[in-house]
Order: structure tokens, then sequence, then C-alpha cells
């Protein structure tokens, strides 16, 4: 056998193993839930309804209430890249100390979301952390558990989940800075520009890849990560305030039973995914483009 | 930090103003400006500290507690753990999360290490393809395949053990993992492959005995990476575990659902359940965070 046909050889039977857990355990999975999807099935009886399961759904109040949710929790999403864009700013002043902050900050990056989940549902409760902070401050009679309201607590999501990307996001963005040509910034300060102007117009121009970096993994977050948050701190409720449409799978799937209409749920969650990873997908080429 | 001269670290000249040699008077106003702006940063970073770090200090702090000495907010004591240990198999559940993060990465080292070297080094046609196949079921969002991956796992049997989480987490973290070893392997120089393999070594044992040795580093990141994924995560484990078989943060997300165990008890079980991420995390942080960044292609 020649040098070229067992180097041909070896390269398959090496890749195999990956190829067919990935197709064993995600890719198959996907087609059979787009046919869960058009069928009425409670795990044991299966009837076929066709495309038109998908237009019942469209008509469900319950589902776009769902989706206003996911809707909400984008807003979330400036807050969890600018803070830690000023927060990498801050550690790439490199003030003395400043590798130790920095493990400080990341450290939450480690901890699973059940346990952020746990601090967060006593933190906005209303014996909470929150609620005695705001009465030292004069909101004392205000006293409310924060996630016992339905926009209330998604607000309190939102924050936590917030508080969770701080660490990955800052992590992308002091990585982005460290890249950054320093006699740029140099050059900048030679020109008279002070810090504020130097961050608008110098530093964070160039930061534009990792912002975009940022922008899609803290959106896939907010999608399909919030899970454990969700699930520890208010169960999807009150009523459907805070289910997403990733829990809202897992309740129609696997409280209610219902195996067709929560797959046709996660075929929409796949569908909007695979939308911000095309557009992630085009915004790398973009700038493979510019020579970056 | 008050003594330091003004080349104190960070003390980048703020607007340009020390221009010229000519500044001469105003030269102890700009250092005292870099000194105050540099104690400005210190004290701002301890802020954000202390928001980062105060959840940990809430946990620890109401650990220690009873359920009445929480309500007062004084007093400490163990009570809180005994409840804890008295309600949560603590000992097992971490076991269990040990053996399925064990297996689970064991997996995903073989499958990526392999198939990493086989889609950088060995190219075939339509390897390209294969590998963006698999780098692309990254996009796939877990919740969208919950439910058939469920029936299939169920109807093998692989719900009543390890075995089914175990299948799940390994798929879960294959396409990131041969995307990074695929990188890494790329980097090494193919002349040394190929002279290896005319040696004789053929390209299997080019690989065991070259590759992996030089690919210690991106293994170890991938390790660390998959560990802290696997330990933290909850739905997979929720739904594919068998109660006897579930992992620590698992058990702890259900008993916290139960609304019935006591705020304490609920702290000491999330302090005891983040020790080993956290222990992990300080020794290899330097390998998680290149893990995090190298996602973005450079």
């Amino acid at each position: 056998m020649s040098l070229k046909s067992r180097r041909r050889r070896a390269g398959i039977v090496l890749s195999i193993p990956a190829v067919l857990l990935v197709v064993a355990l995600l890719g198959v999975p996907i087609g059979q839930a787009v046919y869960y999807s058009m069928t009425q099935w409670n795990g044991i009886t299966a009837t076929w309804i066709g495309p038109s399961a998908y237009v019942a759904v469209f008509k469900d109040p319950i589902f776009w209430r769902v989706l206003e949710n996911n809707g909400l929790l984008l807003l979330a999403v400036p807050f969890a890249i600018g803070i830690p864009l000023l927060i990498a700013a801050l550690l790439n002043e490199h003030v003395r100390g400043w590798r130790f902050f920095r493990s400080v900050y990341f450290l939450p990056t480690a901890i699973s979301w059940v346990v952020i989940g746990m601090f967060a549902l006593r933190f906005f409760s209303a014996t909470g952390v929150l609620n005695e902070l705001l009465s030292h401050v004069g909101f004392g009679s205000s006293a409310t558990d924060l996630l016992a309201g339905e926009s209330s607590a998604l607000a309190a999501l939102a924050i936590t989940f917030i508080f969770s990307m701080v660490g990955t996001n800052t992590i992308i963005f002091l990585t982005g800075m460290a890249t950054l040509d320093p006699t740029l910034i140099e050059a900048a300060k030679v020109d008279g520009l002070n810090r504020w102007q130097i961050f608008h117009r110098v530093t964070l121009p160039l930061l534009t890849r990792f912002v975009q970096f940022s922008f899609v993994i803290t959106v896939i977050s907010a999608f399909s990560a919030l899970f454990s948050l969700i699930f520890v701190m208010t169960g999807g409720g009150p009523g459907f305030g805070t289910t997403t449409l990733e829990f809202f799978v897992y309740q129609t799937g696997f409280q209610q039973v219902q195996f067709g209409t929560g797959a046709l749920y996660g075929i929409i969650l796949f569908v909007i995914m695979a939308v911000v990873g095309l557009v992630q997908l085009r915004l790398i080429r973009a700038d493979d483009s510019e020579g970056w | 930090m008050a003594t330091a001269p003004a080349t104190s670290p960070g003390s980048t000249d703020p607007g340009g103003l020390a221009g010229g040699p000519a500044a001469g008077p105003r030269l102890g106003f700009i250092r005292l400006r870099k000194k105050s702006y540099a104690w400005a940063l210190f004290c701002l970073m301890v802020v954000v500290a202390v928001i980062m770090l105060y959840p940990f200090w809430y946990m620890l702090d109401n650990a220690f507690r009873s359920a009445g000495q929480f309500d007062r907010q004084a007093g400490h004591s163990l009570a809180g753990w005994r409840e804890l240990f008295a309600n949560l198999p603590v000992a097992s559940q971490m076991l269990n999360s040990t053996l399925v993060c064990a297996a689970a990465i064991a997996i995903i080292l073989a499958v990526s290490t392999t198939a990493g070297f086989a889609f950088a080094k060995l190219r075939y046609r339509g390897s390209g393809i294969v590998f963006l196949l698999v780098v692309s079921a990254l996009m796939v969002p877990l919740q969208s395949i919950i439910i058939p991956e469920y029936v299939n796992l169920a109807k093998f049997n692989l719900t009543s053990s390890y075995a089914g989480a175990v299948l799940v987490y390994a798929a879960l973290g294959t396409p990131f993992a041969t995307f990074l070893m695929a990188t890494y392997y790329r980097g090494i120089s193919d002349d040394l492959i190929e002279a290896a393999v005319m040696d004789g070594l053929g390209y299997e044992r080019t690989f065991l005995r070259i590759a992996i040795p030089l690919s210690l580093p991106a293994i170890a990141t991938v390790t660390v990476l998959q560990f802290i994924q696997i330990w933290d995560d909850l739905l997979v484990g929720l739904l594919f575990l068998p109660t006897s078989q579930r992992t620590i943060t698992v058990g702890l997300a259900t008993l916290s659902a139960g609304r019935t165990t006591s705020i304490p008890a609920l702290m000491a079980g999330s302090l005891i359940s983040a020790v080993p991420a956290i222990i992990v995390y300080l020794i290899f942080q330097r390998h998680l965070i290149k893990g995090l960044t190298l996602g973005m292609g450079k």
C-alpha cells in the first residue's frame, strides 16, 4: 500500500469515533425531533398531525408569551457585554494587583449556575440581601419578593444572568485588549486624546471582532443556558413569567409529557440558534477578508 | 502603594500632559494626578471584587447557622451541615459526579485527539467537510434534541445507569474539543510527522508516541474545560441519571426545588458542591482561560 493511501486510511479510521458519537447523539436526534414535532405524542401513542402542528402552536398565546420572555431577556445582553468591557478596561490599566483581581473576577465562571441561582434566590427574596440594602437607603417599606412578581422575576433572572456572564466576557475582552498594538495607544496619547477618547475611538473599534464573538456567546447563553437558573430560582413562574423557550421544552416534554409539542418548541429554538450562528459565520468571514 | 513613585504600574500619562521637558513646575501635580488615578482604579477594582465574591461570603456565613440563627442573622453552628448530610447523600453524589466526569472526559479525549489529529495531519478527500460537520454540532442546543435523545437512550436502557448521561456529555463536549485539538495539531510541523512515519512508526504509533505527548497542553485545556462544564451541569444529569446515581449538582438543585430544606443546609450544599470546581479553577485557570478564548478562531 502506498504511503498516501495508508495516510488516507489512517485519517478515516481515526476520525470515525468522533463522527459516530456526534452523528448518533447530536445529528440523528435533530431529524427525529423534526418528525416528533409533527406528531401528537405522549410517549406511548403517536398520531401524525403534519406541519399543521406548527400552525396550532403559532396560534397559542402562551407560546408567544414565552417567546416574549426570550425577547425581553435580550435586553440584558448589552449589560452582559458592556459591564465586562468596562471591567476588562479597568484590569487592562495594569494597576498593581491586577492579576489577583483578574483571578477573583473569573472565579464565578467555575461555579455552577445552580449554585449562583441558589444565592440569587436568597438575594432577591423579601427578607433577602437586596431588600435589606434598599431599606438602608430609605426604601424600607417596599420590601417585596422580586421573584413573586412576573416582570420583577424576569428582571431578577436577567440580573443574575448578567452576573453569571461577567467572568466569561471579561476574559474575552481582556484577551482582545492584549492583542492590541500598544504603539497605537501611544500615538493617540501623543495626539492629546484623553483616556475616555482613547477607549472610545481607538480601543473599542479594534475590539469589534471580540465584541461580536461575546455577543454571539451571550445571546446563545441567554437562549439555551438559563435552564439551571430558572429551575432553581423560579421554576418558570410565577405563571409563565420566567418561562423561556428552552424551559418550555422541559416543561412541555417532561412535566406534561407532551413529547410532540416539546420537540416542536425545541425545533423553533434550534432555528433561532442557527440564525444566530449563521450571522456569526458571516461576521467572521467579513473579518477574514479584511485581513484580520 | 502610597509610597510608590510616579513609575508605579499602570502610570501611563493620562492626557499627554507631560508633553515636554518644559513641564517643570507642573511635574509634581502630574505625579499626584497619576498616583490618585492609580488609587481610584485600585479602589474600583476592590469594589468589583467585593461584588464578585459576595455570593461566596454569603454562603460561607450562612452555611454555618441553624434555621433560627439564619432568621436572626446571629450566631453560628453546624446545624445546617447536619441537616444537609441528613437530607442529601453528599459523599455518594460527589463520587457520582467524579465518575461521570471522568468517564465522559475519557471518551471526549479519546475521540477528539484522534479526530483532531486526522483532520489536521491525515487529510483525506472530504475530511474538511467532515470536520465542519463535527464542529457545527456545537450550534445544536441540547434542548432542541433532548426529547428524542431521552427516547433513544431509554430504548437502549441507558437511562438506568451512568451510561446515558456519560454518552450525552461526551457527545456535547466532542465538537469543541475536536476543534481545539485540530487547531493545536495544525501547529505541529508536517515534516516531524512524516519523518516519524518514514522511520517505520506507522500513523497509529506516530499519533500515540509523537502527537499525544506534544499536545499535552491542549489535552489539559480540554480536560479542565469539560470538567467544569460537566460538574456544573444540571439538565443532562437531571433527565438521564437514575435518582440513586445523581451528581451533586443535580442533587442540590432537586433538594432546593423541594422547598423544604432550610437555607443554611442549602448554602452548605452549594459550598461543598462548588469546592472541586473552585480547586480545579485555581490550579488550572490558565488552561481554562485559554480554552474559553480559543473559540475566537485565532
